[in-house]
């Protein structure tokens, strides 16, 4: 997982020009749409009709193919933010565009377009047509349109929310972050929204339209003690309102924020070795989506190219692990209500008791391996393929006591928070930065520990996960984002204290020694 | 396309004035791309678009804003813009930001940087499935009965951007990109299958290998991955292959920035006219690189590039210091971002050095791992090889290097003479003494 800052962002933007159009004749700016939540949102903005639908649909299957699909998209996106007191820059960013797929086998062509007419869609989808050379065929001559469940319901349009109402939530972050510490030497802060609006219309006839909101609050800190400077940060967040960031909730933020930078002080370089690792709950489950979630995405095993291409129906952890990859956890970063070829959202059990059971797919493994799509067919934007990607995926409680594991561990570490994950999907090997963590010496916790990484091979982690305490915690930041095929979605995560018996932790010293 | 990308800016300018902007710089890109990749023989996915956009930024009563939009439709823009100003006036005043003194745009070379290829217009479809092709097979023949799967790909781009400030920056740049790729996955012992990849970018097509190069060189470096495995922590010397050598470099670069300076979080910001690394490690930051892919006449406050010696065997000579975060720290301002980063190649190939080491291990990719920018400590999964009398002799995977940025360079022993040219960081590989390797 990533955190894709303002800064990337506009770089990747402004030298690909990948952002897209702004709304024609709409206001710019914080945008007020009052017709965002009702049914037919590109019909009634942008004349999107089912009859030119069909057409293009029809010039997408012109060659043959199994099927097509339209992915119309809309997305405004905002940034307030602060730094050395004052919330001093502000950016915004539309994304329009329609992207044009024909699918056939396991092959994809796509087009896409900025403009939502006839003729540049037509011509988009005369260049997804080319991946097929057979004779034309029909989509279905009636669309229906899809009931979901909606699982981040918003009572507020985030566009309707002035500029002048977020000032004041990330000035409080800062305002806070200062007055509890006086070793706090800098605080950047800032506030993000988006809210996307998509319909997905595939040549079988369905007709699908979401409203997905996405905001996040972070505060990075830099404190300074005797000479030396530490930085940590953290953020709240998900498919949640303006609401969500009460008074309590920013006053948290602040202080995780600068708790986490004060304690580096204190840290040390754990030695460097093989050793037990606890994972507390929540955050850590960065480490379940990378090193193993990616694993069971099907194209990967389509392709052969995974770990567990052969291991469907066997046993890959103990009976006390289940692994879920859920597109309906209520608000949460990944949820779906619907995936991004028009797949309902749903809750998908991968580990069952210790048994892989199922891999997470879109439409084209789906049909590889004879099986339903299970709702993880998601893109990053319209201009992109649509790939098997991760929702919220968390491993379910086990029956320990927290306690109890910290207890069962003579000398390892505690690893409190991650980042900067990478796999090898194809050996399973990983290796991540621990970000905040504490020594185990002789069961209880001990020193904070920083700038280590840990390694390992995410199978092997799996097994090797000899205990699992009860207290899942589902992480609650909204900025993380995963990267795949050059393409970033954003997904949540959770995870229960967990015993690794053995992992490689890389410090500075060879083993022996800390401090 | 040229001057209506210049009209079209200009207009935007004069709308934002009269919404009441008291500056502005827009820019417009447009960029046109094919992109195609093979698998099992076969296209698995062809794709082909244009995009273009427009990227103003406004300063109003001390105030500023920046958006982006890609609907170039000029009543579209009117609104967008006038609304953009509105809402800037909401902001906290912040005396630092304006747009830059004019005087740093003066004295751009004069000069044709080759970044755009002739050729690009003549390159066929036909063209460009041949060369998916050439890599696909290439790579299916030397990967042999290893390989499980092989995709390979080719894309292709042509990028225009044109600026304007209200101040009197005017530019213009266009661009040929071309990217070739292989990917191969290998059947290893039990259930690993590890993967490698080779590719190459360039701004003309002759600057690419063959395909064939491409696709025998993922198969290769796939092959070699074969048997990877944890050793002993390990106090021994490395080396860093060039292509990789960035991943390490990024980390120390961070601390070379004016925001991180002026944010304290830089472990370079009193180091300034300071030995920092042994006198082998040299950064030239060289923005005329013919066809090279950072080349640049202006940066991105429109400042006139220079070439500039940023460390100089071993001494902190510069910092990337952009217009703004200049004026928080008082400074006078350098650039904001490098162009071509240049560590000067050695004399001796990678092989008559690992023949002179003896043993050690050749670092041919990164895991995961962070460099923190505040206190120059870093810490990285690595994959490689351990060499013996100069010969590759175990693959190494599931390893770890730590350290502080302050140390670790002064650890560079030899620059070989092997510069990497498919980026805009040309760095050749790079030799360690005395690195703490820890695995098992």
């Amino acid at each position: 997982m990533k955190i894709i800052t303002r800064r990337t962002f506009l770089k990747t933007t402004g030298k690909a020009a990948i952002a897209a159009a702004t709304v024609p004749g709409l206001p710019w700016g914080w945008y007020n749409l009052a017709r965002a939540e009702q049914p037919a949102y590109f019909e009634a903005e942008f004349g999107i009709t089912d009859k030119l639908c069909q057409k293009v649909l029809a010039a997408a299957l012109s060659k043959g193919g199994d099927f097509a699909d339209l992915y119309f998209e809309h997305t405004i996106r905002n940034w307030v933010l602060l730094e050395d007191g004052i919330v001093n820059r502000a950016y915004s960013d539309v994304v329009l565009g329609v992207g044009i797929r024909t699918v056939k086998g396991d092959q994809v062509g796509y087009g896409f377009t900025q403009e939502l007419a006839e003729k540049p869609m037509l011509n988009a989808a005369s260049i997804a047509a080319t991946i097929a050379e057979a004779k034309a065929k029909k989509p279905a001559g009636k669309l229906m349109p899809m009931k979901l469940k909606n699982y981040y319901p918003l009572k507020k349009l985030l566009t309707s929310v002035p500029l002048e109402s977020r000032l004041p939530l990330v000035q409080s972050v800062n305002d806070k972050c200062f007055s509890l510490s006086p070793l706090v030497a800098k605080v950047s802060a800032g506030f993000h929204d988006e809210q996307k609006r998509i319909l997905v219309v595939t040549s079988d006839g369905a007709k699908a339209e979401d409203l997905l909101p996405k905001t996040y609050l972070y505060a990075s800190v830099v404190a300074e003690k005797n000479g030396k400077r530490e930085r940590a940060g953290w953020n709240f967040g998900g498919r949640r309102e303006f609401s969500y960031y009460t008074k309590a909730l920013r006053d948290e933020l602040a202080t995780i924020a600068v708790n986490r930078a004060v304690i580096l002080f204190d840290a040390v370089q754990p030695p460097a070795g093989e050793m037990p690792v606890v994972l507390g709950p929540g955050v850590t489950a960065v480490l379940l989506h990378e090193a193993i979630g990616h694993g069971m995405e099907a194209d990967f095993n389509r392709k052969k190219i995974s770990t567990y291409a052969t291991m469907i129906g066997k046993k890959v952890a103990e009976p006390f692990v289940t692994i879920i990859d859920d597109g309906t956890n209520p608000n949460m970063l990944g949820s779906l209500n619907v995936d991004d070829e028009g797949t309902p959202g749903q809750r998908t059990v991968l580990v069952d008791n210790g048994i892989l059971t199922s891999y997470m797919h879109d439409k084209i493994s789906a049909k590889h391996y004879k099986v339903k799509p299970t709702g993880n067919g998601r893109r990053q934007s319209y201009q992109h393929y649509v790939q098997p990607r991760m929702r919220n995926t968390y491993m379910e409680a086990g029956p320990a006591a927290p306690e109890d594991v910290i207890k069962s561990v003579k000398k390892g570490i505690y690893v409190q928070d991650v980042s900067n994950g990478q796999v090898k999907i194809g050996e399973g090997d990983f290796a991540f930065y621990v970000s905040q963590g504490k020594m185990v010496e002789n069961g209880k916790l001990t020193a904070p520990i920083k700038d280590i990484n840990i390694m390992g091979n995410g199978p092997k982690m799996l097994q090797n996960t000899t205990m699992l305490a009860n207290d899942l915690k589902m992480n609650q930041g909204g900025a993380g984002y995963c990267g795949k095929g050059g393409q970033a979605v954003p997904c949540g995560f959770g995870m229960p204290t967990a015993l690794v018996k053995s992992m490689t932790v890389g410090g500075v010293r060879a083993r022996g020694g800390r401090g | 396309m040229k001057k209506e990308m210049y009209d079209l800016a200009a207009w935007a300018i004069k709308v934002a004035k009269s919404a009441g902007a008291d500056d502005c710089r827009a820019s417009i890109n447009r960029r046109r791309f094919v992109d195609i990749s093979y698998r099992e023989r076969k296209p698995e996915n062809i794709k082909e678009a244009s995009t273009r956009g427009l990227s103003i930024e406004i300063f109003v009563n001390g105030r500023y804003s920046g958006q982006s939009s890609s609907d170039l439709r000029q009543d579209a823009l009117k609104d967008f813009i006038s609304n953009a100003v509105s809402t800037t006036k909401l902001l906290a005043k912040d005396p630092f930001r304006t747009l830059p003194d004019p005087k740093y745009y003066k004295g751009r070379a004069d000069m044709d940087l080759g970044q755009v290829d002739p050729d690009y217009k003549n390159l066929t479809p036909e063209a460009r499935h041949k060369t998916v092709k050439a890599i696909e097979d290439s790579c299916l023949s030397k990967g042999g009965d290893k390989v499980i799967s092989v995709t390979a790909r080719a894309y292709d781009s042509y990028l225009e951007e044109a600026v304007l400030s209200s101040n009197g920056f005017e530019g213009y740049q266009e661009a040929t990109v071309y990217f070739t790729t292989g990917q191969m996955t290998a059947q290893d012992e039990g259930d690993r299958r590890p993967m490698g990849f080779d590719y190459a970018v360039s701004m003309r097509r002759k600057g690419l290998p063959p395909p064939e190069k491409i696709g025998a060189g993922a198969a290769k470096r796939t092959l070699a991955l074969l048997g990877g495995k944890k050793l002993k922590t390990e106090t021994i010397p490395i080396i860093i292959e060039n292509r990789n050598v960035s991943r390490i470099l990024g980390g120390f670069l961070q601390a070379m920035f004016g925001r991180n300076i002026q944010q304290k979080q830089s472990f370079l910001a009193d180091k300034k006219g300071q030995k920092i690394a042994s006198k082998h490690f040299t950064i030239i930051d060289d923005p005329f690189v013919k066809a090279g892919l950072g080349s640049r006449l202006y940066d991105n406050d429109g400042f006139a590039t220079k070439k500039r010696v940023m460390v100089d065997k071993g001494v902190l000579n510069e910092f990337f210091v952009d217009w703004y975060y200049s004026r928080k720290l008082g400074w006078e301002p350098t650039t904001g971002s490098p162009s071509n980063l240049i560590i000067p190649p050695g004399k001796r190939s990678v092989k008559e050095i690992m023949k002179d080491l003896g043993r050690g291990i050749v670092i041919t990719g990164f895991m995961g791992g962070n460099s923190n920018s505040t206190t120059g400590d870093a810490s990285v999964g690595i994959i490689g090889h351990l060499f013996e009398e100069g010969k590759l002799v175990q693959a190494v995977a599931e390893m770890n290097i730590a350290g502080n940025h302050l140390q670790f360079w002064n650890n560079l022993v030899e620059v070989a003479n092997d510069p990497w040219t498919y980026s805009e960081w040309r760095t050749p590989s790079l030799v360690f003494k005395d690195v703490v390797v820890s695995g098992v």
